[in-house]
């Protein structure tokens, strides 16, 4: 049986990479960034720091990793960017290293108290925090106008749409769909199918046990997973689920389908950049390992 | 007092009967019929016997134990702000969890490491407070104070060094009854008792310590043992408590101040009446918790409890 789809989205995707040439960024350029702040940028940023491990992903993708000259404590991607001065992490920051390294541009995270401090100190600052599945592209498309990247960042766009695309082709018709719990946290954490990690979930062919309406990163009463019986279990490993109370009678616990998720697939499922790609691929082997084969 | 047995039964009732998962009435008794019985337990069953009841049995295990243990600090110290964390158990015990986090130990681990450094900041607490054989009831609130602090700043320091562990830390000493099975609450048991018991049976000596330590003295009670021995008695039971459900604030320091307002503050009458009092808000304030996006019991009772005590203050005014 013959399915006209994925031919389809690709050959989509091909038209929409041929079609992506914008404009170079016309500066002073004004843009309003995460924390609401008018943000003006007088010339192409050259001296950048990024202190947020998905801003300094989208950065590199962008083909502006040259322009880095300092990261966060947590950049580990490209590994170009681990040879570059470590300027300390979201809640202890290094502002002193930060200044002294003369940036032209400092982008933040929207958390964490870097901004104020850093304006003050005559620094140009933007906060740029992408959260749900869609700001990973409309993001990389302002990171691309600040930072005079825009053809780029249609480029990256399209890559990273053409890698989900890829997955979703094969998950979409699949004919059972787990029902499935994701921990993030053993308190118990949960996400919910409006997160971007959510979205991912559900874009790799499982179905969330948490419904939208109890939010993004919802704590979860224990009973409710054991209400629901999810028919696969991940983030957290069999021993644990199997010590708690009542647990044992979930599904996925009988059956054994309790994953936990690997440690460089967690990284790049907790990070909304350019690599969503990869990290839908890692999931959908784990919730559809039979597609893989 | 029978006011009290019947709230306390209405909280097991509604704590057992209630929660996210909506199961009709019928059922949750025949669950406790099944559980009670030995019999297969099927569906819902599960949820009701070996989620709620622990739960709501771990609810009025804590609660009992916590208001108890402040009851007791408050009389020993003579110290109305003194709670069962007075002597830093509290940040003992987020220390070791903290510890046992970062190093990724199994979960099971966690609350015995906790256990253990909870009791160890309780003796560094009275080393420190030591004079000769005395314990100062002042230099006891000043030696918790600084071994919950110094503890408090390695836990920060820590969770600063591994930041994806910092929520599991945070919602660890917030407070929270998640998962509390029959296995928790028996292994909670006999610390909580044992502690509870001796402070229980400390009552009258409690009583007889509020004329003065030299009054109590004269009337023959050996004040510094005594001091010593509900320290360590209530010390044993809140550790055994907060190692397994968090820090649960509040409930200690002000359950015991309603039941003065309300029962006055003889201690034979104090510590049982606060147990039940305790055991009933602690139940309660979790099954909101469980059933509303407030999320942790810690936070509901600290949230409902300020207002409503402060209510309590004003209403009992008679001067």
């Amino acid at each position: 049986m013959f399915n006209p789809r994925p031919t389809l989205i690709l050959a989509l995707s091909g038209l929409l990479a041929g079609a992506a040439h914008a404009a170079p960024t016309r500066y002073p350029l004004t843009v309003t960034d995460d924390l609401g702040r008018k943000v003006t940028v007088k010339a192409e940023p050259m001296r950048v720091i990024s202190v947020l491990p998905s801003n300094t992903e989208t950065i590199c993708a962008l083909g502006a990793c040259s322009k880095l000259i300092g990261v966060d404590t947590f950049s580990d991607f490209p590994a170009q960017v681990t040879k570059l001065p470590r300027v300390g992490g979201l809640y202890d920051p290094n502002i002193e290293a930060i200044i002294a390294l003369k940036p032209d541009l400092v982008v933040v995270s929207k958390y964490g108290k870097l901004a104020e401090p850093l304006t003050r100190a005559g620094i140009n600052v933007v906060a740029v925090n992408p959260e749900s599945y869609d700001d990973i592209f409309t993001k990389t498309l302002l990171l691309g106008k600040i930072l005079n990247r825009q053809t780029q960042a249609q480029q990256v766009i399209t890559t990273v749409k053409r890698d989900v695309a890829r997955v979703e082709v094969l998950t979409r018709n699949v004919k059972s769909k787990p029902l499935t719990y994701f921990e993030i946290d053993p308190n118990p954490y949960s996400i919910g199918p409006n997160s971007f990690m959510g979205v991912l979930l559900t874009k790799a062919g499982a179905r969330n046990v948490i419904p939208a309406a109890l939010g993004d990163f919802p704590k979860v009463d224990p009973e409710l997973i054991v209400k629901s019986n999810p028919a696969l279990i991940l983030g957290v490993d069999l021993r644990t689920v199997q010590g708690r109370p009542g647990w044992k009678a979930i599904q996925a616990v009988k059956t054994g389908r309790v994953v936990e998720i690997p440690m460089d697939l967690n990284t790049v499922l907790g990070r909304p950049g350019p690599r969503i790609g990869q990290a839908l691929l890692g999931l959908a082997k784990i919730v559809h390992p039979e597609l893989f084969k | 007092m029978a006011l009290l047995l019947l709230l306390l039964a209405a909280a097991v009732v509604l704590g057992t009967g209630l929660g996210s998962v909506r199961i009709p009435p019928a059922e949750v008794l025949g669950a406790l019929w099944r559980g009670l019985t030995g019999a297969e337990l099927a569906g819902n069953d599960v949820i009701v016997w070996q989620i709620r009841l622990p739960r709501v049995a771990m609810g009025v295990l804590v609660g009992a134990t916590l208001s108890v243990c402040g009851g007791a600090f408050q009389g020993v110290f003579r110290n109305p702000l003194a709670d069962p964390y007075l002597l830093g158990v509290a940040s003992g015990s987020a220390l070791g969890a903290t510890v046992g986090l970062t190093l990724g130990w199994p979960a099971p681990l966690i609350p015995l490491l906790a256990l253990v450094t909870a009791l160890v900041a309780v003796a560094a607490t009275l080393m420190l407070a030591r004079e000769g054989r005395r314990f100062p009831p002042t230099r006891l609130i000043l030696a918790g104070v600084v071994v919950g602090s110094v503890m408090g700043a390695a836990t920060t320091a820590l969770i600063l060094r591994g930041e994806d562990r910092a929520r599991q830390v945070l919602a660890y000493t917030l407070g929270d009854l998640s998962f509390s099975g029959w296995r928790e609450v028996l292994t909670v048991l006999p610390y909580a008792g044992l502690g509870c018991a001796a402070l229980l049976l400390l009552a009258r000596a409690l009583d007889t310590l509020q004329l003065g330590d030299l009054t109590a003295r004269s009337l023959g009670v050996p004040v510094e043992r005594l001091r010593l021995i509900v320290v360590v008695a209530a010390s044993l039971a809140t550790a055994g408590a907060v190692a397994y459900v968090g820090v649960i604030g509040f409930v200690g320091l002000i359950v015991p101040h309603v039941v003065r307002l309300a029962w006055g503050s003889a201690h034979r009458t104090l510590l049982p009446v606060s147990a039940l009092l305790g055991g009933t808000l602690l139940v309660f304030a979790d099954l909101l918790a469980r059933t509303t996006p407030l999320s942790q019991v810690g936070i509901v009772t600290t949230l409902l409890g300020g207002p409503f005590f402060l209510y309590l203050l004003r209403r009992g005014r008679h001067d």
